[in-house]
């Protein structure tokens, strides 16, 4: 008979019986936990049973059941509530006034003394040192009388003291068996989650809060706590031999690395030259013309009219020089950039431990602060452009790197595979499968690199680099707003050119 | 000339492939103690691609590797290219053995004489489908004109004359694919390499795709691996076919042999709705003539004659015109066996 196979639906589904896998992850007590955990299960977590244990031992039963988290939480919490508690029973509270009123007694108490003197002598100065003093008496008294009501605000303390502790204790009665629950669902998906009622664990937590809590009521309860607890005991005899050691030894690698460091200036300094021929030295009329038709072939005619537009903006403001300057610095910097971070992006993604020990690395450089990096610079390759362009490439290289290992990563693997089926050989992949592919990611990390060297322009102006930087630096040191922002406005057009000339061949590929 | 006397192309001596860190240890265990798929796992960690797979393929065929996903099937076809490295065994290529090829010989090889067709396409997105199809003769330094030339012939075999200057994603999946295979016959290779090449595709242009390469390979008569997870596919085009389970070859066998004769539960499960119609003959479910019990009414001297080497479905057409069984012959118009309507029914359903 068909129907005989059929399965019965409305036959209740058969209840799992979790009590035994519950017991062996409670350990002790695991009678208690299992009806307690069932139950939560059971009333879709609506109903939680009290759980007298931890409310009784607090952060102790927290850390004794693995809840480290919650052990943490609630032994900071309970500390502000001891702290309060403490300044409630045996602090000092009046003492700050106190002592404040006891300063102005004494100098008021010298005042008079020096009146005294003077009205001896016959000084004039006498009679406005009496009155001094006497302001200072009156001072003294209102400090005395604020000492005293604040000693009698002890109450306050204690009150809030004991209201918190037993709101945080009843917080952890009332919700921990759910935490529990929480644990024992994590437990089950990975066994290493702490489980069970661990004597280890309770005598760490019990050591570190025999530690934490006296020291810290200690410190807040009492008016004048040993120094050894309020400051670190060491002096600052460490910091200054460390720095001297390093700056020793920076003065040894700018000496021994001098041949070096002239060779990268020589090279940096060629490149801006040539480039600074064609921009700067160049008739400007030359030069615009010659910006806006590159604009226009690479990119559009519409990037064009904005590149007019934006040479127009300059060259009325009588930035036209000091803008150039900037392009060169930031172009200079983009094209060592590029050089340099598209080679060692291809290098990361092949070698997975390469890209793992650069990437600290490029991190470091573009989160440390560049003043920390111009400091060495200068020291090694002194002032003026070359070292300002190293500052910038330090800062604005890490994109390209980056993105080129991305894009490369991100070539699927299918296409690379039928060029290898096919014979190429890895090169020929590299030209002319992989690069192509990640076109997109790198001329994205070609683009970030721009805007971000521009960025340095300011920044590389403090160590010597001219241009729309020191424009917007001597703007700074004389607070002139109107010429700040105007040089501002023409570094973030020199950006937008330079950005939209450079993505501009690419896009139009893409609208192929 | 009958395929079992053609020269063998490819040929494969029990390749295993096992992946993971420990897989030589594992491969050594495998051999010496012969420690099965799960141990293999257990112990070294090591996952077994595939298993002791030989086979060797003919010049002219088109040998079928049919398996579920998983079954190692897209990893035995790259061993032939070495696009994966066996762990053991021998892999020998129109003769010559692929393992011991070095880097320029196995890339020479490569470039001249596989063409090898993906699942996924595999075109280059930036190249238009000129471009794509002459990769191949590009990267072995053919002259532009050269490459031109034959990548027009190439796109014209597969139909796609017109479309040369178009980029692939202006193409539809279909004919995407005819631009893979175009490339894979641009350098006129012996072998063909095809993973999944139709699976891609919705069932009728799969169908026209299937036509037309069968169309092809008769007028080019390419060597071909073809792998698939389709067992129609592997019957309609294989003249051989592998099955594949679990990374090992569980039978080998003409498309007859397969749906007449599997060789085991798992090649019956497959088989079981595959149409026998085209794919049995009379001399497999006829009954000898000598042995032959006539039924009430029977004259076999009236009974239609047919070669015993005709299908079930001529078959078919010729007994629904008489009431008498039919009475097959052979070659030499010998009366041999007869097939009654009963035989006839259960051949359709059984196959045998």
């Amino acid at each position: 008979m068909v129907e005989d196979t059929k399965p019965d639906v409305t036959k209740e589904i058969p209840k799992i019986d979790l009590s035994d896998s519950i017991r062996e992850f409670a350990d002790q007590n695991s009678d208690y936990y299992v009806e307690c955990l069932t139950e939560i299960q059971a009333t879709g977590e609506k109903v939680t049973p009290w759980n007298n244990a931890a409310m009784l031992f607090g952060p102790a039963w927290c850390a004794a059941r693995g809840l480290w988290n919650m052990f943490w939480l609630f032994t900071v919490a309970e500390l502000v509530a001891l702290v309060q508690l403490g300044r409630g029973i045996w602090g000092d509270l009046g003492a700050e006034k106190m002592s404040e009123a006891t300063q102005l007694r004494e100098r008021a108490h010298e005042l008079r003394l020096e009146a005294g003197v003077a009205g001896v002598t016959g000084d004039e100065t006498a009679e406005s040192s009496a009155e001094i003093a006497t302001n200072l008496e009156k001072a003294a008294d209102i400090a005395m009388m604020e000492a005293v009501a604040a000693a009698e605000t002890w109450w306050i303390y204690l009150l809030a003291g004991i209201v918190l502790f037993v709101v945080l204790r009843y917080v952890l009665g009332r919700y921990a068996n759910r935490l529990y629950e929480l644990q024992y669902a994590a437990w089950r998906l990975n066994r290493n989650t702490p489980n069970g009622f661990n004597m280890q664990r309770l005598i760490y937590a019990l050591a570190l809060l025999a530690v934490l809590v006296p020291l810290t009521l200690y410190r807040f309860t009492v008016s004048n706590p040993a120094p050894w607890l309020t400051d670190v005991p060491i002096g600052n005899s460490y910091f200054t031999t460390s720095s001297n050691v390093l700056d020793s030894w920076f003065d040894r690698t700018a000496e021994l690395g001098a041949g070096v460091f002239d060779g990268v200036t020589a090279g940096a300094q060629t490149v801006l030259d040539v480039m600074e021929l064609f921009l700067v030295d160049a008739p400007w009329p030359v030069v615009a013309v010659f910006l806006v038709l590159i604009a226009w072939r690479v990119a559009s005619i519409r990037v064009a009219i904005f590149t007019a537009a934006s040479l127009t903006y300059i060259g009325f403001l009588g930035l036209w020089e000091a803008s150039m300057v900037s392009i060169v610095l930031v172009g200079a910097a983009a094209f060592f950039c590029v050089i340099i971070g598209i080679p060692l992006g291809i290098w990361f993604s092949r070698s997975e431990r390469a890209y793992a020990i650069a990437r600290p690395v490029l991190d470091l450089m573009q989160t440390i602060p560049p003043f920390v990096y111009l400091i060495p610079i200068i020291a090694f390759f002194g002032t003026g452009r070359v070292p300002g362009i190293l500052a910038t490439i330090i800062f604005a290289m890490p994109p390209v790197v980056r993105l080129t290992a991305l894009g490369l990563r991100q070539v699927p693997s299918n296409v690379v595979e039928a060029a290898v089926a096919f014979g190429a050989t890895k090169w020929r992949i590299l030209i002319g499968v992989e690069l192509p592919l990640a076109t997109p990611a790198i001329m994205t990390g070609v683009n970030q690199t721009i805007l971000m060297s521009l960025s340095m322009v300011v920044i590389a102006s403090l160590i010597g680099a001219k241009g729309l930087g020191q424009e917007v630096l001597t703007a700074l040191q004389y607070v002139a707003k109107g010429q700040g922002i105007l040089a501002g406005l023409a570094i973030l057009f020199c950006a937008m050119m330079l950005d939209r000339i450079v993505q501009g061949r690419f896009q139009r590929q893409e609208d192929q | 000339m009958k395929h079992e006397e053609r020269e063998v192309v490819i040929e494969l001596k029990n390749a295993w492939k096992i992946f993971g860190e420990q897989a030589d240890q594992a491969m050594q265990a495998v051999k010496s103690e012969g420690i099965g798929k799960a141990e293999v796992l257990d112990k070294y960690g090591a996952v077994v691609g595939i298993a002791d797979c030989s086979f060797n393929v003919r010049r002219g065929e088109i040998f079928c590797i049919m398996g579920l996903s998983g079954s190692g099937k897209s990893t035995l076809v790259r061993h032939v290219n070495r696009l994966i490295e066996p762990t053991s065994g021998e892999i020998y290529l129109l003769g010559e053995d692929v393992m011991k090829l070095s880097t320029t010989a196995l890339r020479e090889m490569r470039a001249k004489r596989i063409g090898m067709v993906f699942q996924h396409m595999a075109l280059l997105p930036h190249r238009s489908v000129r471009d794509n199809v002459a990769y191949p003769l590009e990267i072995r330094g053919e002259s532009k004109s050269r490459r031109w030339d034959v990548s027009q012939h190439s796109l014209s075999l597969v139909g796609l004359d017109g479309f040369e200057d178009r980029f692939p994603r202006e193409l539809s999946g279909g004919m995407q694919q005819r631009v893979g295979l175009a490339r894979a016959l641009a350098s006129d290779p012996d072998v063909l390499l095809m993973d999944e090449p139709f699976s891609a595709l919705d069932p009728l242009i799969r169908r026209q795709l299937q036509d037309q390469f069968m169309a092809l390979s008769e007028q080019l008569h390419k060597t071909t691996l073809f792998i698939t997870h389709d067992l129609d596919e592997a019957i309609r085009l294989g003249t051989r076919i592998a099955i594949m389970k679990d990374g090992r070859i569980v039978q080998i066998g003409t498309p007859e042999e397969i749906v007449t004769n599997p060789a085991d539960d798992y090649v019956r499960d497959f088989v079981q709705n595959i149409s026998k119609l085209k794919l049995v003959f009379a001399h497999t479910i006829q009954v000898p003539i000598n042995e032959y019990k006539p039924q009430e009414g029977d004259d076999l001297s009236r009974s239609p004659r047919v070669s015993q080497d005709v299908d079930l479905d001529y078959l078919i057409d010729v007994a629904v015109k008489t009431n008498q069984p039919t009475v097959t012959t052979d070659d030499d118009g010998k009366d041999v066996g007869v097939v009654s309507k009963d035989r006839l029914l259960q051949g359709i359903r059984d196959g045998k």
